[in-house]
């Protein structure tokens, strides 16, 4: 087990992710003179925010040895319905961002039920929700993509939460500091809570868990609920950044996120995992979406070393439990 | 065991049923009302002789008042009765809303039934062809299809000229089609559309393309948003070939760089060393506006850039999206990099009331929904068609509001 802290309280497994992303970082400025701008800077950290979101709730469902691939989708549909409800239906922008998280929710708890209650098994159980919620906003929407109010409208000002325009016109990521303090708080929740510890228990042993008197089954729902909260969040971090949702789109950003997790150490397993290493993890997805365009790979190639770093990070783990 | 085997073959079946829903929940709204649509299927049966029939059938069809066009269903043939089923690519983008309200226009103008269905997203090949299978069974009489892939549709198109349902192919033409099942194509001119793009911007930049020599060279980006759609293809080959030539015409050597789909179509291009200006293409590896926008930050960083065009919404608005924490576009070449799109939405027409884009060229979705259905109502009154080539065009700030450019511009 990683869990001797080293390197200034860091696990080995999330020092080591560190390293890697200094090297890429040192990498890429050595191979890209226009890598090493601050606009690019901005671009990973705009790039990361809903990805960092994502990653932060699948990682409770990832640690019980679960997963949910509804999050990608999810994050797409709940920002059109938001989105929806804002632009073509008037209605105030609170009520848009509440129905993005609350409909999160709701579909985390749906799949928290299929899972924990009627034990479905979790890929299967989030594929079809995965499939709902892609074709959920589009149904509910007419079909039609929706743009979200500019940032610069009194409706759209949420949207500085992420990405602050400053009035000299330079532009401050300042999405960077909310997603550290959710880091914060998700790991306090992680490593110090019932929650967190129950989480861990079910991934470790669920059998053993239960007979120790823990109400399993509420806190595997609640793990479930967790994910759509934040896809939730997510959807709302997405608009903000790049205000245009299309209908069906967002398949494929979970892979992102849980890719994100696993890079980061979190157990394919279930039973290991940090929210610190998830965080630097989706940070390793993001420079690496951002950075290989600029080093000059082209699209294919791009999408071929992403699986190989997967695969990578994959192997540490399974070695590291034979030895 | 038993009990295990039920479950998979329960949730297979699960997976199964939803993925039907899916795929035909999306496509709801924007259909005609069901309900109307069973009025004419006493015209349906009649397909094979459509003229005799258009007489018979003004009584069960008449048009619905609904789309505020109802005045013009008086005009001459507002009655005719058909009943046409309209297979789209998708309804992802809003470009899709404007050829249904051209639909929708040809439907009051000539009081016939349209049927719309479309797949979740322009990649979901398989949902499409599944739904143009779907639209022949229900033996129409036409149907205007617009093709996510042009392959994957010969089948059902053979299968349609069998039954003898005419096909019109909308937005993109079906290349290797079978002899005589498609009656006529209403497409844009892709190859041209591009080129008008760059047309519109060489002379905004003529001057710093004439001052570039091969050590000081200037950069021209394109971001495409796939390298596989053809529409896509020849939009982004139309705009660098035109651009190519241009630039040769003021004597300079082109070289084009970046994705290898565009870099080996283009032909005679000059080595990157020894070329005075260089077009570098983007494509990003998935088509979505965020992956879109680090392909053209990577190309708007670079020193030597002078212009970038997006060829499409989603990779206009990636060029938008870079231009956020960039902040380099401008209408003057001396003080920043000059920017066109394609197409509109919100974001783009944003973009170029506000001076960060010079313009866009617009295609017109709503007169090729209106001519599609229109060429399909001929074709059932035995008139003989032709294609109907539409045309691209560029708007600015300034003509954004002209009558024969505004209805094109959905938000």
């Amino acid at each position: 087990m990683a869990n001797k802290k080293t390197f200034g309280g860091l696990k080995v497994r999330e020092a080591m992710v560190l390293g890697i992303i200094v090297a890429m970082i040192i990498l890429f400025s050595i191979l890209s003179p226009t890598f090493r701008t601050y606009p690019t800077l901005v671009s990973v950290l705009d790039n990361s925010y809903y990805i960092t979101l994502m990653a932060l709730g699948v990682t409770f469902p990832l640690i019980t040895g679960g997963v949910d691939l509804s999050i990608g989708t999810g994050l797409a549909s709940y920002a059109l319905i938001g989105g929806f409800l804002v632009v073509q239906k008037g209605m105030p922008i609170g009520i848009g961002l509440l129905a993005c998280i609350g409909i999160g929710v709701l579909i985390g708890l749906f799949n928290g039920v299929l899972i924990a209650i009627l034990d479905l098994p979790p890929f299967l159980a989030t594929l079809c929700t995965c499939m709902i919620t892609r074709g959920l906003g589009p149904a509910l929407c007419g079909g039609f993509g929706v743009s979200w109010p500019s940032a610069v409208s009194s409706q759209g000002a949420f949207r500085n939460v992420f990405k602050f325009n400053s009035p000299s016109g330079t532009v401050i990521p300042i999405g960077i500091v909310s997603m550290l303090v959710l880091v914060a708080i998700m790991s306090f929740v992680l490593d110090h809570t019932r929650v967190g510890r129950y989480t861990i228990a079910i991934g470790s042993n669920k059998e053993a868990t239960r007979l120790a008197g823990v109400n399993i089954k509420f806190y595997h729902v609640l793990a479930y609920v967790i994910s759509g909260f934040f896809a939730g969040l997510a959807g709302i971090a997405y608009a903000s950044t790049y205000a245009t949702i299309y209908p069906g789109s967002g398949a494929g950003f979970e892979l992102d996120a849980i890719g994100g997790a696993i890079v980061g150490g979190v157990s394919a397993s279930g039973g290991v995992g940090t929210i610190l290493g998830s965080f630097l993890g989706v940070i390793v997805i993001c420079l690496m979406k951002v950075g290989l365009p600029f080093i000059g790979l082209q699209a294919n190639w791009q999408q071929i070393f992403t699986g190989i770093v997967l695969i990578v990070a994959v192997l540490i783990d399974v070695v590291k439990k034979k030895k | 065991m038993k009990k295990k085997a039920l479950a998979i073959l329960l949730g297979a079946a699960m997976v199964l049923s939803m993925t039907a829903c899916g795929g035909g929940s999306s496509s709801e709204a924007p259909k005609s009302d069901a309900g109307s649509a069973a009025g004419t299927s006493s015209a349906a049966e009649a397909s094979a002789a459509p003229e005799a029939s258009s007489g018979a059938a003004e009584a069960s069809a008449a048009p619905e008042a609904s789309s505020g066009a109802a005045e013009a269903s008086s005009t001459e043939g507002g009655n005719k009765g058909y009943n046409f089923q309209m297979i789209v690519k998708s309804f992802q983008s809003t470009y899709w809303q404007a050829a249904i309200q051209g639909v929708e226009q040809a439907k009051a103008e000539l009081g016939v039934e349209v049927e719309a269905n479309g797949p979740a997203t322009e990649s979901d090949i398989a949902d499409q062809v599944q739904m143009l299978d779907n639209a022949i069974e229900k033996k129409p009489d036409g149907i205007a299809l617009a093709a996510c892939d042009t392959n994957s549709v010969l089948d059902s198109l053979a299968k349609a000229q069998q039954a003898g349902i005419p096909v019109v192919c909308f937005d993109t033409g079906v290349a290797d089609a079978p002899e005589g099942s498609v009656y006529a194509t209403v497409a844009t001119d892709n190859t041209a559309a591009g080129a008008v793009a760059a047309e519109n911007m060489f002379p905004v930049i003529e001057e710093k393309i004439k001052a570039a020599t091969a050590d000081a060279k200037v950069r021209i980006g394109e971001i495409n948003q796939d390298a596989t759609a053809l529409n896509i293809q020849q939009r982004g080959q139309g705009f660098i070939n035109k651009m190519k030539e241009l630039c040769e015409g003021a004597g300079k050597k082109v070289a084009v760089v970046g994705n290898e789909f565009y870099v080996n179509a283009t032909e005679n291009a000059a080595a990157e060393a020894e070329a005075e200006v260089i077009i570098e293409v983007g494509v990003p590896a998935q088509t979505t506006p965020e992956q879109c926008s680090t392909e053209a930050q990577k190309i708007m960083s670079k020193e030597d850039t002078i212009a970038i065009f997006g060829s499409n919404q989603t990779s206009a608005e990636g060029v938008i999206g870079a231009n956020q924490t960039l902040n380099k576009l401008s209408t003057d070449p001396a003080q920043g990099i000059i920017g066109a799109g394609f197409d509109a939405g919100t974001p783009q027409k944003e973009a170029i009331t506000n001076g960060q884009f010079i313009g866009a060229v617009t295609q017109s979705p709503l007169m090729m929904g209106y001519e599609a259905v229109v060429t399909l109502a001929k074709i059932c009154d035995g008139e003989t068609v032709a294609d109907v080539p539409m045309d691209g065009y560029w708007y600015t700030a300034e003509t954004m509001g002209d009558e024969n450019i505004a209805p094109n511009l959905y938000d």
